[in-house]
Order: structure tokens, then C-alpha cells, then sequence
């Protein structure tokens, strides 16, 4: 229903009624600035490219291949940008066909403070926890962070995010797996 | 799936969604309604670009036409028509009745001109010329060069045969 609606709104706005554009925006305004947000970690840059990846659908309408979700390709318009402003910048960015070695693992040690103080206290400790998840999560190669935020925390399919990725759906499920193996390693006192 | 595995999953999307401004929609679509002024002005610009452009070169083309003697386009038939004359040449062999009569001069490089039968051994052309001086003659059957006998003006064509010589005035 959903999507139907999407379609519809879409089939309106290239009929003309481009006002109707609205609707989508604030229908997923609020998932993919969360997701760029997560990606860049940066409220301005997250604004910017969230608001780049709406104009950039509005004017690639015309050519939207409705076989798709709108939100699916939506993401995918997201996540290119926020692939651009990687490359821009210059900040490590990791190849999507890289092959996944075992030393990525080891890069989290690297990065993240190995202090976790467990507290008597559930709410700080969950408060830590949080805190704790979402260095771990921001410091994960860029590859796994990706396809970790699509699936837990903007709840898309597998397919859905080897729609948006590019990558076949294994691949998909091999980093989602290496990831959270990842995150474990740096999480393993409040897990296990 | 493992303890660890589900208890992760459960704190990974029980993280709260980061939301946008309030004003994000309408940014959204401020941006959208500037790069469409944008794209329809420079749209515009380039129309503009493509105007001008090819009304220079229809001046150019223009030009070239009426003050050059460029082949670009089919002669018009109009007397005086930018610079030229309609000239008849009428040419009444002595010989009768010849098969084929035709002219070359100048004019035409020396390539022949077939003439029309006008009436009983008569042929005429008629042709449109800048003023100034030209030389010719008449192939009858040809091969037979025969200067305009209804011409006083003549010179040796250099060959030991003779050329007549048109003067086509301004009018």
C-alpha cells in the first residue's frame, strides 16, 4: 500500500503536480538524514547531504525505475553521495570489493578505548553500553558500517540492501556477519 | 543464532533515530525550486546562445550570397536581380538545319550550353551574367565552332580560330 502510494505521488509529481514532492520528503526525511547522520557523523554535513540526496531524486524522477522501491533507491542516491563526500574528503574510505581480511577485526582494538567499567547501575550501564555501540559502530570500516545501519537500524531486507549496496546479496550477509563479530569483540564484557 | 548475536541485534535497534531540523522538508524544497531557476535559466541562456548563433549565421550565408559570386544557391531568374543581366543569345547557323547547337564562353568556363530551337533554324539561350566582357562562340553539331555572326566584336582565340566577344552593360 505503501508503495503504491509512493508511486502515485511520484506518477503526480512528474505529471506536473511537483508540489506533491513534499509528501516523500517528509515520509523519509527523517530515515536517511539518520542514516547519512550515521554515515558522517556530522549534523551540518548530514543536513546538507540529506537535503543533496532529495534534489538530486527530485531531478532524477523521470528516470526512476518504479520495478524498484522508492525508498530503496532513495537510500542508494544517500549512500552514493555520502560515498562522493568520502572520496572528497579524502577520509579512509574502504572498497566495497575489498576483500574482507582478518585484520580488519584487529582495527577496533586500535581505535576504541578498552575501559568499560561495568556499574551496579542499569541505566548507566545501558547509557555506557549506548555510548560504547556507537563509537564501536562509527569506528567500523566504512563497507560494514553501511550495510550494519541499513539493516539494524533502518530495518531493511537483505535484498533491499543489495539493492542499495550494489552488492550481491552473500556479500551482504558476510558483512553483516563480520561486523557484528566486530562490534562483539569491542562489546564482549556487556554481551556475553 | 547466538545469545551474544540477539542481545546486540535488540541494543542496535533500540539506538535511537537521529532527526532532522524542523525545517528540513521546506530547505528541501527551497533547494529544489532554486535549482530548477537554475537549470531553466541557463535552459534559457543556451536557447539565447542558439538564437544568436544561427541568425549570424544566416547573415553570414546572407552575405556571402549577394556580394559574392559563390555557387550557394541556384541563380533567380530576375533581371537585375543583385548584380546580374538576363542576357538572350540568339544564334542563326548558316548550315541548315544542324542537330545540336550550343555555347561556350567564359561565362561557362568553356563548357557547352545546349540551346532551344526558338523557330526554323534558330536556337537561343538565355543567361544571366555580372557586366563586363566575356568571349564566346557556337558549337553546331559539336564540332563545329562558329563565332556569333550577329556580333561585331571579335578576337583570335589564340589558336588560329576566332572568339566573339559579349559586352553586357549595366542597366
Amino acid at each position: 500500500m505503501a508503495e503504491w502510494e509512493d508511486r502515485e505521488i511520484i506518477n503526480q509529481v512528474l505529471q506536473g503536480n511537483s508540489q506533491l514532492f513534499t509528501l516523500l520528503v517528509e515520509k523519509y526525511q527523517k530515515s536517511i538524514f539518520n542514516y547519512v547522520f550515521r554515515l558522517v557523523r556530522q549534523r551540518q554535513e548530514a543536513e546538507d547531504l540529506a537535503q543533496e540526496t532529495f534534489v538530486k531524486a527530485f531531478f532524477a524522477l523521470p528516470q526512476y525505475d518504479n520495478s524498484y522501491q522508492f525508498s530503496t533507491w532513495i537510500f542508494r542516491i544517500a549512500l552514493n553521495l555520502c560515498r562522493d563526500y568520502f572520496r572528497k574528503k579524502k577520509l579512509p574510505f574502504l572498497s566495497l570489493h575489498e576483500p574482507i581480511g582478518d585484520d580488519e577485526n584487529g582495527e577496533l582494538e586500535d581505535m576504541i578505548e578498552q575501559q568499560a567499567f561495568l556499574d551496579p547501575d542499569g541505566e548507566i550501564l545501558n547509557q555506557e553500553l549506548r555510548t560504547k555501540l556507537e563509537k564501536a559502530i562509527d569506528q567500523l570500516p566504512l563497507k560494514f558500517k553501511e550495510v550494519v545501519i541499513l539493516r539494524h537500524l533502518e530495518n531493511l531486507s537483505y535484498e533491499e540492501i543489495a539493492q542499495v549496496t550494489g552488492l550481491p546479496i552473500g556479500t551482504v550477509k558476510t558483512y553483516l556477519h563480520r561486523a557484528r563479530k566486530a562490534l562483539r569483540k569491542e562489546l564482549r564484557k556487556y554481551l556475553d | 543464532m547466538e545469545a551474544w548475536e540477539k542481545k546486540l541485534i535488540d541494543h542496535l535497534e533500540s539506538l535511537p533515530q537521529v532527526s532532522p531540523g524542523e525545517s528540513f522538508s521546506s530547505k528541501v524544497i527551497s533547494s529544489i525550486r532554486a535549482e530548477q531557476e537554475k537549470r531553466e535559466s541557463k535552459r534559457i541562456h543556451w536557447f539565447d546562445f542558439k538564437k544568436v548563433l544561427a541568425f549570424s549565421l544566416a547573415g553570414v550565408f546572407l552575405g556571402l550570397m549577394l556580394l559574392t559570386d559563390l555557387p550557394l544557391s541556384p541563380r533567380l531568374e530576375t533581371t537585375n536581380g543583385f548584380g546580374y543581366e538576363k542576357v538572350e543569345l540568339v544564334f542563326c547557323p548558316s548550315s541548315q538545319n544542324p542537330r545540336t547547337v550550343a555555347v561556350a564562353g567564359d561565362f561557362s568556363k568553356w563548357d557547352s550550353l545546349q540551346m532551344k530551337k526558338v523557330r526554323d533554324n534558330c536556337w537561343s539561350v538565355t543567361i544571366q551574367l555580372k557586366p563586363g566582357h566575356y568571349q564566346y562562340g557556337f558549337l553546331v553539331d559539336g564540332e563545329q565552332w562558329v563565332p556569333d555572326p550577329a556580333s561585331l566584336r571579335q578576337v583570335s582565340d589564340g589558336f588560329g580560330g576566332i572568339n566573339s566577344v559579349l559586352v553586357v552593360e549595366n542597366n
